[in-house]
């Protein structure tokens, strides 16, 4: 009987020592870094395709792309990251944009590829801003690139900074990741739509276009 | 002497005159009409949100609730949903690329994919939504405690909520906005806490969609 209750004592002993330690990482979770990985679906835009083949180098920069925001103590509070659903975007939004589309990881693969020119995307930079610091009623997402067309020679096409804006109110029972989330899409959705409309009002671009 | 029974009779009293001043939402539709209207069964609407402002943005819930109402009930009219319609005619309709007056929908109708489109919808108007709903006057306090032999609130609060929506209506036939129509919703909602909060909500914005939605459903009917 004695050696029952020792091993009922001891898995009791178990299960609360666990318990605790559940709770304790629970709370130290509570105090860390906040994840956000932005997901959302794209729609392919309804416009005129170009008669080109466009090869498209996504830089590791991109792919990996993370902004981390910071609380207004200067500790980690979100960490945004954004590369893998700007290669989405893009991967949406090239093959409505040009006749042929081919993804390179070395520019080597272009000049055997026969292209036209290579696309090259970057984030230059990311802002973010959170209700509880601008006192507005919204989650805002701020995101700058740098676009550049180059031949597959990597000679100079065109190079033209664009930048997107997304916003969403905040509500009842939503979380702040989800508000920066449905920002961020709304600011990626902006990029694809402002990049789609003025691909051939950029100056280098029309010029470049003219020649061919 | 008070009675249990009377007690109890107090207590009803208070909730359903509580209940009542919950229920007082006074609610306003301005209609002005700037053409003539009528759409055919095999023609829809579509209500889109704006969201061009910086500090706010006409939310996506409100303009389906009118889409909702407009879509049933006695001379259900086709209703297309935002979001559908958005994502179909991608990239013309985003915050940035949205047209803002007739003439831009006249430049927009140019582009034959966006024609093509508007189409196979089946469009006839497009009803712009542009509001959103204020919170103003919070008064009282709440206070609530728990211990080992329980917990409760108590307290009293108080808000004003307003809600403020335009509705213009285009013509995509002839490209021109036939109508305005404002609704301004506003009502106090209370908050009583006697160990339990007992919320009396004022369904303002809710109020303001239906009225809308009937607004707009004869409006476009042409009655």
């Amino acid at each position: 009987m004695n050696k029952i209750l020792k091993t009922m004592k001891v898995q009791v002993g178990k299960h609360a020592r666990v318990s605790v330690l559940l709770v304790f990482a629970a709370a130290l979770a509570g105090c860390g870094v906040n994840n956000v990985t932005i997901e959302g679906s794209f729609p392919t835009p309804n416009i005129s395709k170009l008669p080109l083949t466009v090869a498209v180098y996504y830089d590791d920069a991109l792919k990996e792309f993370a902004y981390m925001e910071y609380s207004e103590t200067g500790s980690e509070e979100f960490n945004i990251e954004s590369g893998q659903s700007h290669v989405q975007l893009f991967n949406a939004v090239l093959p409505a944009m040009f006749d042929q589309v081919v993804e390179v990881n070395q520019m080597e693969e272009a000049q055997a590829g026969q292209v036209d020119a290579v696309f090259m995307p970057l984030i230059e930079e990311f802002q973010l801003a959170l209700p509880a610091k601008t006192k507005l009623d919204v989650y805002e997402v701020w995101i700058k690139y740098n676009m550049r067309l180059v031949t597959p020679e990597g000679d100079y096409i065109a190079d033209w900074v664009l930048t997107s804006y997304g916003k969403t109110p905040t509500e009842t029972f939503r979380s702040a990741e989800a508000g920066i989330n449905e920002a961020a899409v709304v600011a990626l959705r902006d990029l694809a739509s402002s990049f789609s409309l003025t691909f051939t009002q950029v100056p280098e671009v029309r010029d470049w276009l003219a020649s061919l | 002497m008070i009675t249990e029974q009377t007690t109890t009779r107090i207590k009803l009293l208070a909730v359903l005159l509580l209940g009542l001043l919950a229920a007082c939402t006074s609610t306003t539709v301005d209609e002005f009409r700037q053409g003539e209207t009528g759409i055919e069964s095999d023609e829809s609407v579509v209500i889109l949100g704006r969201r061009q402002a910086s500090d706010y943005e006409t939310r996506a819930d409100f303009v389906e609730c009118v889409g909702d109402r407009m879509g049933r009930g006695e001379n259900a009219i086709n209703v297309v949903p935002e979001q559908e319609f958005i994502d179909a005619m991608f990239p013309w309709f985003e915050p940035r690329t949205a047209p803002l007056r007739t003439r831009d929908l006249e430049q927009l109708m140019a582009e034959d994919v966006v024609a093509r489109k508007m189409g196979e919808f089946g469009i006839r108007y497009i009803v712009w939504l542009d509001g959103f709903t204020e919170t103003t006057d919070r008064q009282g306090s709440i206070s609530c405690t728990i211990g080992p032999g329980g917990g409760g609130c108590f307290g009293f609060g108080t808000w004003e909520d307003d809600a403020n929506f335009d509705a213009r209506v285009w013509d995509v036939g002839s490209l021109t906005n036939v109508g305005t129509i404002n609704t301004d919703a506003s009502g106090q909602s209370y908050l009583p806490a006697l160990v339990v909060p007992i919320p009396l909500i004022a369904r303002v914005e809710a109020n303001a969609c239906s009225r809308l939605a009937a607004q707009l459903k004869q409006f476009v009917i042409g009655s």
